[in-house]
């Protein structure tokens, strides 16, 4: 008999012993490379390696069949390098398919077989994520059902009868360990279709439903979907219930969590109130030209008909504004909303303007330089007021302060 | 070998000082203290540079903080640790960097208990190292101090169980991993955690942490943009003790992103290889090259740091998986889109070195492109290059879009794991409540 072979019989001989053993301990492992080290690959470890590479191929071309070739090289004889591995392999696939039984017994075979002490505490690991989603088993089919109808309603086109299947689960099964993630799945679903009614209801059922640090959690949730759906004073309801200051408190609160959505809350409250009062300033000026239009054109009838007329510098800005706007759609979708806004809002403001102007000057014969002066800027103000709500919009204005913070490179 | 070995200390601190009646005796105990029990030294703000012994490299402080000095026995009113987590700064498979600091910002001792083997017994951490710790100077009078303790010398692929602090005031044992010997373990697996924009949602950081922690992975690439403003400390402290039960655990490599503003208390917080800006390493399989997007001077962009990658790529060019990790993607369909200056110039270059997978933050959703060559979609991603980001960690979302390259994409807070094999790397996405995005990316290699 050669050394070498001897000790693949001794290896042989560990391997078994140690898959018939009581699964390690942490502290009692030790490191080492695999299930079995010998100085050259025997056959075996040679046949496993290019099993192992052939499964490897199947699983990347999205073979289903893939986990049946790891589980046969778990299975098979003698044990090489290979197996744990191959073992850790079919566990990972099989959780992906939701066949979470066979994971789990992919992952025991792992725990039984492996000395790889990282492989061992990642098998140790998904058992206690796996329980943590379906208890001991009893909720596999509610998590495979969970995991594909999430997986329709953020990739598939219309996912309303899947959010529908969603809230037929978490009715039917609220005691289903992840029924809150359900519910919070049902929230985004329902916000990202444009459903803001729907959408708070459930980030409330959330909220409501959680206990200690996953209501927590969804409290949370629901104070941000407020934020974005600019339901400013009842998110500032939730903060206060969030801080213990409310009916329904919580409880202890995550101070990071509380105090960036009362900063997103503060910042929403400052910016709500300059878009009121820019959206004032613009009626009153609107108003102010009209009637100033109505006095210089002698009837309202008059002035109709100035405003019909296209002054000569909005001839002049028409197929630049359309130009602006054209090439702003080939970039950034929010820069482009922006450019058309501002464009669009610029032209109505040059026509009102150049309205005014040529009134004044039928009747006067010419524009005093004072007046002139207070047109000019009055012009100016609705611009930058006008951009200034366009920048608002779909919060352009926090890339704009992240580019003046951090450069032009960095948009 | 290790920096420096030590038996335990047999001289409490509070001996040195309690004995102000007996002249000789203090004179001979202050002896035996090594007479490096003074306190902190006055505060300067020049930065400088220390060589490790023991380790092939030296450590190099920013502007706005002391230079790094090898630390006493001096503790402070209280020294008790907080924020530990890991770095790397030199080879992976025979080093690991401890970083911690303590409550009371003025304890100059810096030591490190370890033994080889995880989940070790406190009287089983029979090894002594001791570290290098500075100040740097945060908003306001704030000067946080951090301690570093640089361990080399280690065995490739094994667990070690440690403890940092100074004497009475240890952290609790952790267990840490180095990288793998390939040649060694050719079936190892290596499990990347790969996740960006934390900041101002720590709360689904800290639930991305868990998830993390029962996915055990070796290493955390985190593609920048950790709080929302890099010189804000407390949002620092937020993220680190969010992050403590992963990253006392997992070394993390970090992409500096536009947020860290290049602050010093980036710099200052984490050990990182080189220039802690643009550097490379190999760890399992992959050799991961890291840039900074954001440079201190925008013109290094097209010019200093193309150099670098074209350098770094050609010297590796020979690994067996390539990933390029910085933070502001040059491809996406998000609220920024595309960084088409990023796309021009550095692109050509990941798509002549043939690199695998370029791991990027910065939009705060997941993406994920179609195999790409040339800004061109290909069939088969066996000659091409698949672009990711993984930006969910936290930070307000944004919405996601669709581009001609874009094979999937999700508004959603979550994370990602990059899974390397010898002939397989897999990306595989969560979301914040565990449940698995449907669309990763899966290569092999003959």
């Amino acid at each position: 008999m050669t050394v070498r072979a001897a000790a693949a019989i001794l290896a042989i001989a560990w391997c078994a012993a140690l898959a018939h053993a009581e699964p390690p301990s942490d502290a009692l492992l030790v490191d080492a490379p695999s299930a079995v080290t010998t100085a050259e690959p025997t056959s075996a470890e040679l046949a496993g390696d290019e099993a192992f590479r052939a499964a490897q191929q199947r699983a990347t071309a999205g073979d289903p069949a893939a986990i049946d070739a790891y589980e046969q090289i778990g299975n098979s004889r003698p044990i090489t390098r290979w197996t744990d591995d191959a073992w850790a392999e079919a566990a990972r696939l099989a959780e992906r398919a939701g066949d979470y039984a066979r994971a789990r017994r992919a992952l025991e075979a792992v725990l039984a077989i492996s000395s790889d002490t990282q492989l061992v505490r990642r098998a140790r690991g998904t058992l206690e994520r796996l329980a943590s989603i379906t208890g001991d088993g009893q909720w596999d089919a509610i998590a495979k059902e969970h995991e594909r109808l999430v997986t329709e309603v953020f990739g598939g086109d219309d996912p309303r009868a899947e959010l529908t299947a969603l809230a037929a689960l978490v009715d039917q099964h609220p005691d289903y360990p992840r029924a809150n993630a359900v519910r919070g799945a049902l929230a985004r679903g329902w916000e990202q279709e444009g459903d803001r009614a729907l959408a708070l209801r459930w980030y409330r059922a959330a909220a409501a439903a959680g206990t200690a640090e996953p209501g927590r959690r969804s409290h949370l949730e629901l104070v941000r979907a407020l934020l974005r759906a600019d339901e400013l004073d009842e998110a500032e309801r939730e903060i206060a219930v969030l801080s213990g200051g409310g009916e329904g408190s919580t409880g202890t609160v995550d101070s990071a969590g509380l105090r960036a959505v009362r900063e997103q809350l503060a910042t929403a409250q400052r910016r709500a109130w300059v878009r009121r009062a820019l959206w004032a300033a613009l009626a009153l000026l609107l108003s102010g030209a009209l009637l100033v239009l109505r006095r210089d054109t002698g009837s309202l009838a008059a002035a109709g008909r100035r405003l019909v007329r296209p002054p000569i510098e909005v001839m002049f800005l028409v197929p630049l504004a359309t130009l602006l706007i054209v090439v702003g759609y080939q970039g950034n979708p929010l820069v482009a909303h922006a450019v058309r806004d501002i464009a669009i809002g610029g032209l109505l403001i040059a026509w009102i303007s150049g309205a005014l102007l040529e009134a004044t000057r039928a009747r006067h014969g010419r524009v005093p330089v004072r007046r002139a002066l207070i047109h000019a800027a009055l012009a100016v103000a609705a611009v930058a007021a006008l951009a200034y709500l366009a920048l608002d919009r779909d919060r352009l204005l926090d890339l704009v302060s992240e580019t003046w913070r951090g450069g032009v490179n960095v948009q | 070998m290790i920096l420096e070995e030590h038996a335990p200390e047999t001289i409490p601190r509070s001996t040195c000082y309690k004995s102000p009646m007996r002249v000789a005796a203090v004179v001979l105990l202050l002896a035996a203290c090594g007479g490096d029990d003074a306190g902190p030294e006055p505060f300067t703000d020049t930065g400088g540079t220390l060589a490790i012994d023991g380790c092939d490299y030296s450590v190099t402080s920013r502007l706005g903080g002391e230079p790094p000095r090898k630390a006493t026995k001096y503790q402070g009113s209280d020294p008790a640790t907080r924020l530990v987590h890991l770095g790397i700064a030199g080879d992976p498979q025979t080093s690991m960097v401890v970083q911690w600091r303590t409550v009371d910002e003025t304890t100059l001792a810096t030591t490190v208990r370890y033994g080889v083997g995880a989940g070790l017994a406190e009287g089983d951490l029979t090894k002594t190292v001791t570290g290098i710790q500075w100040a740097y100077q945060a908003t306001g009078s704030e000067q946080p101090r951090v301690h570093q303790v640089h361990l080399c010398g280690l065995e490739p692929g094994t667990s070690y169980s440690y403890q940092a602090g100074s004497p009475g005031h240890f952290s609790p044992v952790y267990t840490f991993r180095t990288a793998p010997d390939i040649v060694a373990q050719p079936d190892a697996e290596v499990l990347y955690a790969y996740v960006g924009d934390s900041r101002d949602g720590y709360d689904i950081w800290g639930q991305i942490v868990a998830n993390y922690v029962t996915r055990m992975p070796d290493l955390v690439l985190y593609t920048g943009d950790a709080v929302t403003i890099g010189i804000a400390q407390d949002e620092w402290e937020e993220f680190l003790e969010k992050g403590e039960p992963l990253l006392s655990q997992v070394p993390m490599v970090f992409a500096h992103g536009n947020h860290e503003v290049n602050s010093v208390n980036f710099f200052s917080q984490f050990a990182m290889p080189g220039d802690q800006e643009n550097f490379s390493f190999d760890y399992g399989f992959a050799h991961i090259t890291v840039a900074n997007d954001t440079p201190g001077e925008n013109n290094t962009l097209t010019g200093s740091l193309v150099d670098f990658l074209r350098t770094d790529f050609e010297s590796s060019k020979t690994s067996r998986w390539k990933l390029l990790m910085h933070h502001q993607p040059m491809w996406s369909a998000s609220q920024h889109g595309s960084n088409l200056t990023l796309q021009s110039t550095w692109g050509p270059l990941v798509d002549q070195y043939g690199l695998d997978l370029v791991l990027n933050g910065h939009e705060h959703n997941f993406e994920i492109t179609k195999p790409l060559r040339g800004g061109v979609v290909q069939t088969s991603n066996a000659n091409a290059t698949v672009y990711a980001v993984s930006g969910g960690a936290g930070a307000p979302l944004y919405n996601n879009g669709m581009g001609f390259w874009t094979a999937y994409s999700e508004s959603t807070f979550g994370a990602s794991v990059v899974r390397v094999r010898r002939d397989q790397l897999v990306l595989e996405s969560f979301r914040s409540d565990g449940t698995l995005l449907p669309m990763g990316f899966s290569k092999t290699k003959p």
